[in-house]
């Protein structure tokens, strides 16, 4: 399968699709408040530069100028708490309803379209993207926009001090612009390279701790350490050449604060030598520019923030404008009826996986999927499920299958949160008796109940952890409360061991009462019970029967039986 | 632990600190050379004091720039450093062949030991330059003020650290209420991710859009969560920036009386005003510095607990003779669920074993690769009993291939390792050896999984080999070609399967039934299932 990877939408899109989610009236106003906020703040230095003239012309008239200071201090923190909480309303609604529409968008996407793509790209969208999206909203976004607001503010209040003050402060833009632009292309190179780095240290203990008694059984010990060590070493290698890279761009944005401040004080000296400016005037342009290190300091340092936020935007926005294709319309209404007539299926041109695949289920019969790995078992559940489309003949369930077909793959998944919740994905409108009827049914309901907190019990991913035949009775409760006409088992049972393998077979065959049940049969006792065994080989279906009948046909099926079963 | 860490980067602790003071020094210096600038060269117009002034200026900042830069990266590096030297203790002491130090904590906790925590602990290393340049640059801050003029600088040095009590009051409660509330706020992202690798398990049963209506309400309460948050932390900004304010105010009129009586001159009140802003900054370094302690002490007792853990095995200096012959006796063994266990396994023999209850099956796994002793009775490989031997050594001459072992990142080839052309043979295994394999082997399929697994411990050729159900994710093809494969690979050399597949035990030379801790039948596949019922029903049903 080649892989296709989900759109990237393009920045034009990404910000007509921020612009249009953004609402504009509480934008203006958080804006708005932002630089009265940081505009109050602009007053305090010429102040100063007044307590300055008056001490030089020996007046001690002070209560003016200081309560002037009091109002502005009292002014700026009331302001700028406004304004940054308004931000952050505006900034957080955009980013939940970009998340909701993501994952609605996702959940529609055709499993095909995903499959293409390769689970990693959804699942790194999902996870980095809309973290990196959330934290840049959550801390660089409040900070930017003070800072850059402080920045433009500072420079207006140079201006209006005496536009020579404000020439003598650009004199340290052209260091800053290049050291931006210097700094900008290493730290993006740097901080991948760190941050590729430590995830694969982090894989690296995972792999080595999880398989901790696997590594001590086979002796691997002295192996895994050097794999550790390497690992360890790399991310501990970059994420000091990203510090080195650090203290370099601060040292050249020393050099452009060192340029500005003596150009300011120097401009000082020139201006109050020739009289068009006051002593108090120098100084509030030295104390202008001095507030300018940290906004400047922080605006830049999250400008690699701000690019890395940008591209996951447009990471999410692909996936968001990702065309759902038309369910087509479906005539009849499903009974439990498959016809699978003449199929066949490539996924690869010129590689068949199925070829002329003729299969009728009636109501409520149960067939088990017999053969090889690679014989094409998978994708004919597939093909019935509604997965894939078949690239040739027909599978008709009487109806819409994605209304009427359930498949429970291998990957069995257990959804975070109470376990009850799980459940209800399943049927929303279920009751608590419903929901234990069902359990019950996969014979569930005695472990789920002895849970700390019983279905109540938060389970998943950093809650309760559930063993994989747990989960996978899980699954098939799901499958009982979605009751559906048909439904189709692909190895479900497999990976439980041979123990629970048992328990889980009486758990599917007890689900399946009731439904059209098509099985991938992993153990050949789940195909003996079966009312129709079909043998796959190579794509193909080779003998098709009851277990009876092919044992007494003598061919390929009775031949395995007897070899598995040991019965020589 | 702490103070092995910071003990251990003495030399990169001590020199960022030095460079550190010297960086607060110029820090605390720059506003007291603005005001000597307006004073002597500004308000007089003196060009040539300018000149000379300027010239100090620029040194300046070249010495706390440069000190700041190597201040920094020293820290780091004596941080990074040490989190590397207790990552590598920490996966020595897990990995080490008497094991006892997961001790009943998940991979990803230890995991996140060896990454977090060791981290927080490296990172006191950075932690104490900082404070200590802090200190530094509060006295030379303090001394330049009282230089300035006494009673302001005493204003000052009381009303400062007044002023930051009162934020960190005012703030501790709001800080505590964000965090609550940021927690919530990540719940968001952490459940659209559960959402979509559960993908395939929600559209098979068509939860689509019961999936959507609920993530709408918890993207909505996290909304909730992250505004309140916000604004919590928005006040703290706020009355921080009021508060600093306030107090510029109180220097400004205190100041400029002092000035017009001739106290101080313009460029002392400048200064006077640059030293209160800067020595904000060393008081508040104070609470974080103690914070990172406090986290660092935390880590230090999680990353002690786990390297002090006991040992599963106590160490024993014994060996096997040099040729093992492969013949086990298990005589009287009680262990976890086993009681007074007698088994003889005899040299080059193949041996089924079938333990309807998994509690067994997982017990008699555990003795033989001696992981636990036994409380009673003694497990004998050759007349040598093994608790007296290495433990690595003996895992050199039996070797257990547990049901769920890992498989590692690498190749087929990096996995599968000695006799490889007979164990992927034996294993019905196609994938050439180059095939990429990903962490713990989720690249390839279940059954391929088990299958180069099973290669794995087949290519070893250990003189004991003890595989439990090496066969449950294949298909019934494949299983019954690989019971015929072990046979064939491991003829002469003693092999336990611990199953209960027909396939694989019709295979085995005899069959041993356990119930209850207990032995209960011994014979082989065909007469146990026409004799046995309990082994009957044990496999077949």
């Amino acid at each position: 399968m080649t892989r296709e990877l989900l759109p990237i939408a393009s920045g034009a899109r990404t910000w007509a699709v921020l612009r249009s989610l953004a609402p504009v009236k509480l934008t203006l106003l958080a804006f708005g408040v932002l630089v009265a906020g940081t505009g109050a703040g602009m007053v305090a230095p010429p102040v100063l530069g007044h307590v300055v003239d008056l001490v030089t012309a020996r007046r001690d008239e002070f209560l003016l100028p200081v309560a002037v200071l009091v109002v502005v201090a009292l002014l700026q923190g009331g302001l700028t708490a406004l304004g940054i909480s308004l931000v952050a309303k505006v900034g957080e609604g955009v980013l939940a309803e970009l998340r909701e529409r993501f994952v609605t968008r996702v959940l529609r996407l055709p499993l095909e379209q995903v499959e293409k793509a390769g689970a990693g790209d959804l699942t790194s969208r999902v996870t980095r993207d809309v973290q990196v999206v959330a934290d840049a909203v959550r801390i660089a976004l409040p900070t930017m926009a003070r800072a850059s607001l402080t920045i433009v503010l500072t420079l207006v209040g140079l201006l209006v001090l005496d536009w020579r003050f404000l020439l003598a402060a650009l004199l340290a833009a052209p260091i800053q612009a290049y050291t931006v632009r210097w700094y900008g292309g290493r730290a993006m190179k740097v901080y991948t390279a760190q941050r590729t780095a430590v995830g694969e240290q982090q894989q690296q203990l995972l792999d080595t701790i999880g398989g901790a008694s696997t590594v001590r059984a086979f002796r691997l010990g002295e192996d895994h350490l050097s794999r550790v060590r390497t690992r360890s070493e790399a991310a501990v290698s970059l994420t000091l050449r990203g510090i080195k890279l650090l203290s370099q761009f601060y040292g050249r944005l020393n050099v452009a604060e060192v340029v500005g401040l003596v150009g300011v004080l120097v401009t000082g000296f020139i201006l109050v030598g020739n009289g068009s400016a006051t002593l108090g005037t120098a100084t509030a342009a030295a104390l202008y520019f001095h507030s300018l290190f940290n906004p400047i300091n922080q605006a830049l340092a999250l400008a690699d923030d701000v690019q890395s936020a940008t591209a996951s935007l447009s990471r999410i926005v692909g996936v968001v404008d990702c065309p759902v294709p038309d369910r087509g319309t479906f005539d009849g209404v499903a009974d439990g009826s498959v016809k699978v007539s003449g199929v066949g299926h490539s996924y690869v041109t010129g590689r068949p996986v199925l070829s002329d695949v003729d299969i009728d289920l009636s109501p409520g019969e149960r067939v088990a999927l017999v053969g090889a790995s690679g014989a094409g078992k998978t994708t004919l559940a597939k093909l019935i499920a509604g997965v894939h489309t078949p690239s040739a003949g027909t599978v008709d369930v009487g109806g819409d299958p994605r209304d009427s077909v359930a498949l429970i793959s291998q990957e069995v998944h257990v959804f975070a949160g109470p376990l009850i919740d799980d459940l209800r994905l399943a049927r929303p409108s279920a009751s608590v008796d419903e929901v234990e009827a069902a359990l019950a049914r996969v014979d569930a309901l005695a472990w789920a109940s002895a849970l700390p907190s019983g279905l109540s019990t938060v389970v998943g991913e950093g809650g309760h952890r559930l063993t994989v035949a747990q989960a996978q009775q899980l699954a098939l409760a799901r499958l009982v409360l979605a009751d559906r006409p048909v439904a189709i088992l692909d190895e479900a049972t497999a990976d439980a061991g041979s123990a629970g393998a048992r328990a889980l077979e009486a758990a599917a065959s007890s689900a399946l009462e009731g439904r059209t049940g098509l099985l991938v049969a992993h153990r050949l006792t789940q195909a003996e019970s079966a009312d129709r065994v079909v043998v796959l080989e190579d794509g193909r279906v080779v003998e098709s029967g009851t277990h009876a009948d092919l044992l007494a046909a003598g061919g390929k099926y009775a031949t395995l039986w007897a070899a598995w079963s040991g019965s020589r | 632990m702490l103070w092995r860490a910071i003990a251990g980067q003495w030399r990169c602790v001590s020199a960022a600190s030095a460079l550190g003071a010297m960086h607060q020094t110029g820090e605390a210096l720059v506003p007291v050379l603005i005001g000597v600038i307006i004073d002597e060269a500004v308000a007089t117009g003196d060009a040539g004091a300018l000149a000379r002034l300027v010239a100090v200026l620029i040194g300046l900042f070249v010495v706390l720039s440069l000190s700041f830069r190597f201040s920094l990266r020293l820290g780091e590096r004596g941080s990074e450093r040490a989190s590397h030297a207790i990552r590598m203790e920490l996966t020595a002491r897990v990995l080490h062949s008497g094991g006892g130090a997961e001790n009943g904590r998940l991979s990803g906790e230890l995991a996140s030991i060896a990454t977090g925590d060791a981290k927080r602990v490296g990172s006191v290393n950075l932690a104490l330059p900082i404070a200590f340049a802090a200190v530094v640059g509060l006295v030379v801050g303090a001394v330049a003020l009282l230089r300035v003029s006494v009673p302001l600088g005493l204003l000052i040095l009381v009303v400062a650290p007044l002023m930051l009590v009162l934020a960190h009051l005012l703030g501790k409660p709001l800080e505590r209420r964000s965090e609550a509330e940021q927690d919530r706020a990540a719940q968001a992202s952490g459940i659209a991710a559960d959402l979509v690798s559960g993908l395939r398990a929600l559209k098979g049963i068509g939860a689509e859009s019961t999936a959507a209506s609920r993530y709408h309400l918890t993207s909505q309460g996290s909304l909730v969560a992250a505004v309140r948050a916000a604004r919590a932390q928005s006040l703290l900004e706020g009355s921080v920036l009021t508060l600093t304010g306030l107090f510029l105010a109180l220097i400004a009129l205190v100041g400029g009386k002092l000035a017009v009586q001739g106290d101080i001159t313009v460029g002392q009140l400048v200064a006077a005003v640059g030293l209160a802003q800067f020595l904000l900054w060393p008081l508040t370094i104070f609470s974080w510095v103690n914070g990172l302690f406090a986290q660092g002490r935390a880590s230090a007792k999680r990353v002690t607990e786990v390297l002090s853990a006991p040992y599963a095995v106590p160490p024993a200096a014994g060996s096997l003779p040099s040729d093992v012959r492969g013949h086990l006796r298990l005589s009287g063994v009680s262990s976890d669920s086993l009681r007074s266990l007698d088994l003889e396994v005899r040299p080059g023999e193949l041996l089924g074993v079938v333990a309807p209850d998994p509690a067994d099956a997982a017990a008699l796994l555990r003795l033989l690769g001696r992981e636990v002793d036994p409380t009673a009775g003694s497990v004998e490989l050759d007349g040598v009993c093994v608790s007296t031997v290495d433990v690595s050594s003996l895992r050199g001459s039996v070797v257990v291939a547990a049901h769920d072992a890992d498989l590692f990142e690498g190749t087929v080839a990096s996995n599968v390792v000695g006799d490889v052309d007979g164990a992927l043979d034996a294993s019905a295994l196609t994938l050439p050896l180059e095939t990429p394999v990903s962490e713990r082997g989720r690249s390839l399929s279940g059954g391929q999984r088990q299958r180069v697994a099973l290669a794995r411990a087949l290519a070893l050729a250990p003189p004991v080999l003890v595989l439990h159900d090496p066969s449950t994710a294949v298909d019934a093809v494949t299983e019954v070609s690989l019971a015929a494969g072990i046979r064939e690979m491991r003829r002469d050399r003693t092999t336990i399967v611990v199953a209960s597949s027909p396939a694989l035990l019709g295979a085995a030379d005899r069959v041993v039934l356990l119930s209850d801790g207990r032995f209960v039948a011994s014979g082989t596949h065909s007469d146990l299932v026409r004799d046995h019922e309990t082994y009957r029903a044990a496999v077949l049903s």
